[in-house]
Formats: structure tokens, sequence, C-alpha cells
């Protein structure tokens, strides 16, 4: 028996469906993260790290 | 505050070792370009064996993504991490072997593709030595790059870097899934995968190569360089972390798209046409990033040539990101694909975005990397309106190339019949567009010179010693201290302050790590179902392994690179089964290791070849096409009339085919007899219709075998063979009782 023929009557293709709710709460997750409020200060700090090479903007 | 503070400086030679690289690569691939370019309306200007097309576009493609954009990316990538880690390189020497490493994997390319030592599979031609050079060099980039993170004297991690870290793990992922094969000597490989699944193993690599080579790391330099250019933080930094997740999270998807109408189960090409649909929403999101980002310093733009550069850089990834989206749609992608319009899309990414992004930044670079002047802004200038004009001639006249072959491909007359079945009238139409763009590649490759030229005298007028600027700066203590702040507030408002999501910035190799798992598990969602539910890939009984003589036709196909000009799919639409006749099974090529479908057609598909002409007409045109079409481009293949049949090798190529699942039966133990016997019966029908003699043992015999092959297997199973031509007797390969 081959490892396809396991696999074929697994039956896994509702694995597809499931991969992709966890991948679109992942997601929501990681939107939900950026846009809370209360981080826009680190935001701006890090926006400014690009703009100096000597001084760490987000030292500690 | 910390009391200690750390002097350091920031290795610049590596980065000046890097930029040099870039110029002077980025002049060769471009050459390379504009020859190959030549050769398509003048084809007597392919030199067999070394200088032909189909040996030198890999060279081509190869020299610009890894060359060109590849040390484009090291160079950028060297100046800025060390300066937004606030640290030096961990290991100089480490990066010395970094750039050495790769530059001497460059040149083996170089000397290897023009050999015929490939592959065959695109932007993955390189041969398994070569392939294994890749891999150690890339973990020593990675190492030093990884332990440097972990040096940094800044908390945050900006975001440039994520994209510098999911290219360089999700390269690593590509490279060694997509390479895996089994060794059939010092320069010769069979992939592991066949068919259906090599296709889509290859175009998963093939698009990802794309996305996370030419992408996401040129984004990373977008929001460190335009940034400084326009001396203003990047317009919104949410947007541009939205930005990286999005990418991460679709890109892998996308690949399928390369494949639609293929043999590749439906499902999947479903699958890549809606991802990279979706793509598109967060490519513009970065692209008006970047655009914003010189929000109230667009009179600057008028004056100075770098953000010039770095517009229409910005502007052509959004025309792109556009265009990709639009081709993977199937109803487009049915006329785009295997036509010019794909070329031309590539270039308004690679010329546009890529190239301008790099002189953008190679011309910010120089005066601070060799600490002076830039030699002549008029020439910086000169370089943008010569590269801009090149650009617009290249891709005006290619897509109108495109547009017009695909258009002639699947007309038909009022009677109902192909208004163009002669194939090299869809191509002889192209000839103007493809003047224009050698005069577009002229003009573009000037500006290089320009460049390098406005480079070197920069660089001639460098100080006797450079001046290191030393940076002050206390270490990162061992914890953030807002790690140690009592959580305060209910579940939402601790998570709201996202402190988990700081401490996972925190930690880059938590970080790495999963991003790493955003990619592989969207891989392998994608991928497993294709390799291991057979009913995505239905068996044919009547296909079988080619024969030994054909397989050494088969090596003969790939070394000369006739994959970049003729594919081997035909795709089930009326004007190509019309054309070509049946369509492509999944199944018929299982033995395909590795596949050779093709992307392009500069000439006729030849899935169904086999029996449609007789030998003689294999041989006469091989040795000279245009004598059997007067007007066609091919390059002529003299030498294989001349050139013996290694069959001392075949053995061994067949063990290897063996030993990765081919039913070879007797072949094991007697390939070179068998190849033989049937190399002398295909000489003796060139030589009773009439052609030279003495073919027996010579490598046409060997091509012409393995062409009359294709497309058999199928006809004898559905007993439609016969349009075969009398002249040719099929050749059966009987896998218990040898050739016959």
């Amino acid at each position: 028996m081959k490892l396809s023929d396991i696999m074929g009557a697994a039956n896994l293709s509702v694995y597809a469906e499931v991969a992709m709710i966890l991948f679109i709460a992942a997601f929501l997750v990681i939107v939900i993260a950026i846009f809370a409020p209360g981080r826009q200060k680190t935001y701006d700090a890090a926006s400014r790290m690009p703009l100096d090479d000597e001084h760490p903007q987000t030292p500690r | 505050m910390n009391a200690r503070l750390d002097s350091f400086s920031y290795d610049d030679d590596i980065v000046r070792k890097f930029l040099w690289a870039t110029m002077i690569w980025g002049l060769v691939g471009f050459l390379v370009g504009l020859i190959i370019a030549i050769q398509l309306p003048v084809p007597g200007l392919n030199i067999a064996p070394l200088l032909t097309f189909g040996r030198l576009r890999p060279l081509h493609t190869n020299a610009v993504i890894f060359a060109f954009a590849g040390n484009a990316w090291f160079t950028g990538a060297y100046y800025s991490s060390q300066r937004l880690l606030k640290t030096r390189m961990w290991s100089d020497g480490l990066s010395k072997f970094h750039f050495w490493g790769w530059q001497a994997i460059i040149v083996a390319a170089a000397l290897t593709l023009p050999l015929g030592i490939t592959q065959s599979k695109e932007y993955a031609e390189l041969e398994w030595p070569i392939d294994i050079a890749i891999a150690v060099v890339w973990v020593a980039f990675a190492i030093n790059y990884f332990v440097t993170l972990t040096r940094r004297r800044e908390r945050h991690i900006y975001v440039a870097i994520w994209f510098y870290i999911a290219s360089i793990i999700t390269v690593a992922i590509l490279h060694i899934f997509n390479n895996l094969s089994v060794p059939a000597g010092a320069f010769k490989s069979y992939s592991i995968y066949a068919g259906v699944q090599d296709a889509f193993m290859q175009w998963w690599y093939g698009h990802n190569a794309v996305a996370f080579f030419l992408t996401t790391p040129f984004l990373g330099l977008m929001y460190y360089f335009m940034p400084k250019a326009a001396d203003r933080p990047v317009f919104s930094y949410k947007l541009s972390i939205l930005h990286f997740w999005t990418l991460v999270f679709l890109y892998i998807w996308a690949g399928p798209h390369h494949l639609h109408y293929t043999a590749l189960p439906d499902w999947a090409s479903t699958l890549g046409m809606l991802f990279s649909v979706m793509l598109w929403m967060p490519s513009w999101g970065g692209m008006v990033n970047g655009l914003l980002t010189l929000r109230g310093a667009w009179h600057k733009v008028a004056d100075d040539p770098i953000l010039k550069f770095f517009v229409v850089a910005v502007t052509a990834y959004g025309m792109s990101t556009f265009e990709g989206p639009m081709l993977s749609i199937k109803s487009v992608n049915a006329l785009a694909h295997y036509t010019d319009w794909i070329i031309a899309h590539v270039h308004t990414g690679a010329l546009g975005w890529n190239g301008f992004l790099t002189f953008g930044m190679v011309y910010w670079l120089a005066p601070r990397l060799f600490q002076t002047e830039m030699h002549s802004k008029g020439l910086v200038n000169l370089h943008f309106w010569l590269a801009s004009f090149g650009i617009l001639l290249y891709v005006v006249a290619i897509y109108s190339a495109g547009a017009t072959q695909g258009l002639m491909w699947r007309a038909f007359d009022e009677t109902g019949r192909l208004q163009y079945p002669d194939f090299v009238e869809t191509v002889i139409r192209l000839m103007p567009m493809y003047w224009v763009r050698v005069a577009g590649g002229l003009l573009y490759i000037s500006g290089m010179v320009v460049g390098i030229y406005n480079v070197y005298k920069t660089w001639a007028a460098r100080p006797a010693a450079y001046e290191v600027l030393v940076v002050k700066a206390a270490p990162l203590s061992e914890a953030p201290a807002d790690r140690h702040a009592p959580a305060v507030g209910g579940l939402w408002t601790r998570f709201a302050s996202a402190q988990w999501h700081r401490k996972w910035e925190g930690m880059p190799l938590f970080f790495s790590v999963m991003t790493a798992v955003a990619v592989i598990v969207a891989s392998l969602f994608e991928i497993i179902p294709t390799f291991l539910i057979k009913s995505n890939v239905p068996t044919i009984a009547s296909v079988k392994p080619y024969a030994p003589l054909e397989l050494a036709g088969r090596d003969i196909y790939q070394r000369e690179g006739c994959f970049n000009c003729h594919s081997q799919m035909v795709r089930p639409l009326t004007y190509e089964t019309e054309r070509y006749g049946d369509y492509s099974k999944p199944g018929e090529s299982v033995y395909d290791h590795p596949f050779l479908w093709g992307s392009r057609r500069i000439g006729p598909d030849l899935a169904r070849e086999g029996g449609k002409y007789p030998d003689l007409w294999h041989v006469r045109h091989m040795y000279n096409p245009r004598e059997v079409t007067q007007k066609s481009i091919m390059p002529a293949y003299p030498q294989l009339q001349i050139n013996i049949i290694d069959f001392a090798v075949i053995q061994k190529h067949v063990d290897a085919m063996a030993m990765i699942g081919v039913p070879y039966g007797d072949a094991v133990n007697r390939a070179p007899e068998m190849a033989k016997a049937q190399a002398a019966q295909v000489a003796a029908s060139i030589e009773a219709a009439g052609g030279p003699k003495g073919l027996g043992d010579k490598e046409i015999v060997a091509l012409t075998a393995y062409l009359q092959r294709l497309g058999r297997d199928i006809k004898n199973a559905s007993g439609t063979a016969q349009h075969s031509t009398p002249t040719i007797k099929p050749i059966a390969f009987n896998a218990s009782g040898g050739s016959r």
C-alpha cells in the first residue's frame, strides 16, 4: 500500500476549508492588533528609525 | 538610563563591494538580454552550440534576477540593516563569504548555462553542485543575519527588516524543495518530481521567486530608502505592517496561475487565481504608502533625480501588481499565456520596479559610500530619461506583440477554420515589434553605461582613506521595560495595548518562525493534495517510459533549451486542439522528470509532434530550419549531425530515472544496447528516405526519436493513430521486452 492510497482514502478535503478559516482568523487577529488604539506612539517612533543612523529610536 | 554605552561602526566596505557587483552584473545581464532580443529577428546570430537563444535566455534571466537584483538587495540590506539595528554585522568574515560565494555562483552559472548544463526548470536551471553551493552561501548569509538581529541596540525591528527576514527564509525553502533531484553524473540530474507535480512545484517556486526575491526584498529597500531620500518617515507605518502580513499570507498560494488550462487540476488553478486577485489590494496599499511618503515633498521630485527613479519604480510596482492579478484571471490568461504579453509584464516589473529602485538606491548611496559629491547630477538625469524611454519602447512593443500573436492564434475564418494555420505566420508578424524592443533595450543599456561611468567617476574622487563613523549606543537590556509592567484592565485593554505583539517583535527568532510557519503551512495545504490524492492525476495505461534512446534525445532537448521556445502542453481550447491535436492529459507526463511544458511559444507546441513529420524532416529541420520552413526564426543545429551520442552515459541516466520510480524494467541492464538498436533503426529510416547516411550514432537520431515519441502513447490508447505518416513506424518501447 502506497502513501497515496492512504491519503486518498483518508478524505482530507475538509482540511482545505479548515486551513482557510485558520488563515483568515490569524489574519484578522493581525489586522485588529495593527489598528487597535494605543499603538500610535510606538509606530511614530518606529517610522523615524530610518532617518537616524546614530540614535536608537526604541531603546531599552 | 543605561550608563554603559557601546562604541561601534558600520561595515560599509561590504556595501561598496555589493554595489559594484550590482552595476557590473546588471550590465552583463542586460547585454545578454539585448543579444537574445536581436537573435529573434536575426536567427543567423545564433552561434551553435554555445551561443544559441535556448542556452542564453536562461543566462539572461538568471543574471538579471540573481546577479543584478540579488546583489542590489544585498547592497541595500547590508547598508540599511546595520543602521536600523544600530549594530555592525555580526561577522565581517561571513559577510565576505556571502559576497565572494555569491559572485562565484554567478560565474559558475555564466559558464555552465552556455555549456547546456541545465535542470531546465525556469529560474532554477543551475545544476545540483551549484544548487548545493547556493544553499551553503545562503545559510552563511542567514546565520550572519540572524545573529546580527540578536545583537541589535534597537528594541523594535523596523518593517524593512521584516521583509528581509521573510525573504531569506522563504527563498531557502523554495530553493531546497524545488531543486530536489537525483544526480546522474557531475553535471546532470533528474527532478524527483514528474509531470503535474513537477510543474506545480516549479511554479510554486517560480512565482514565489518573483515574490520573495524580486518583490519583498525590494519593498524592504523601498521602506528604507524612500524615507531616506525624501527625508521624512513613511506615510503610514500601520499600512506597511499590514502590507507585510498580507503579502506573506497571500503570495505563497498564487503560483498555479502560471498553469491555467494545463493538465494541472482545476481546483489548484482556481485557488491560484483567487489568491492572485486578492494580492492586488495589499500591493496597491504598499504602492500608495510609498508614493504618499513624498507628501509635501513633491516639489523635490522635479529637482532630485533619485526621487524620480523612486517614483517611477513604485509606479511600475503598481502597474505590475495590477496587471499580475488581471493576467491570473483564467479568461485573460487564455489569451496572454505563451505570448510576449507575459514577457512585457515581467519587464515592467524588472526594468521598472527592480531596476529603477536599484538605480535610485545606488545614486543615493554612491556619494555617501565614497564620501564625496556625486560626479554629475546631469548624468543621473540622463540615465533616468534614457532608461524611462527604453522601458516605454520595450513594453509598448512587446505588449502589442503579445496581444497580436494571442489574437492570431485564436482567429477562425468564416468557414470555421484557423485563420492562421501556419504558426510561422504568427511569428513573422512580430518582427517590427521585436526591432522596437531592441531599440528600447539599447536605450536602457546606454543608461546603465552612463550610470556605471558616473559611479566610477564618483569612486575615483573618493578620499584617500574613508572616514568611519563611530556610533555610541546603549545595549538592549535583557527584557523590555514594559514586559514587567503589571497587566491592567480587562482582556480587551490588554489585547489592544498589544504588549504581546511588542514582545513578539522583540523576539526575532520567534517572529521568523511565525513567518516560516505561514509560508510552510500554506505551501503544504496547496501541495500535499496534488501529490498524494490520486484522483488529481489519473493514470493512463498506454503511457510508457521513454526508451533509452528517446531519453538521450530528451537530454539533448533540455541541453539545447528547446523548452524556452516550445511548449509541450495543448490546452483544452478549440483553437489549440484545432491547431495541435488532442489536449494534454495529466497522466501523459507521469514519467517527465522534469516536466517540459514550457511557458512561451516562440515556436509551435510539440506535445503532439510525434508522427507529424517523417524522420528526415526533423533531420533537415535541425540542420537548417529555413530549409523546411522558409521564414522560421529557429537557430540551426548542424552539429547534431556530427556529435556522437554518448551511449556509455545512457545507462547512468536510465538508472537514475529508475531510482525515482520510473518502471524501466529490462532497460536498467541493457540501456546502451537498446539505444543502439533503436538508433540504427531510425538511421535506416532516414537513409531509406534519401537522407544523409551513417547517422546511426549521431545526436540527431536520438533527438528525432524523442520528438517522434511525443504524444504517441495517447494516440495508441485511443486508437486514433491513423494520422501518422506511412514512413514512420511507431517505435514502441516495451518495458519487459526491450526495443525492437
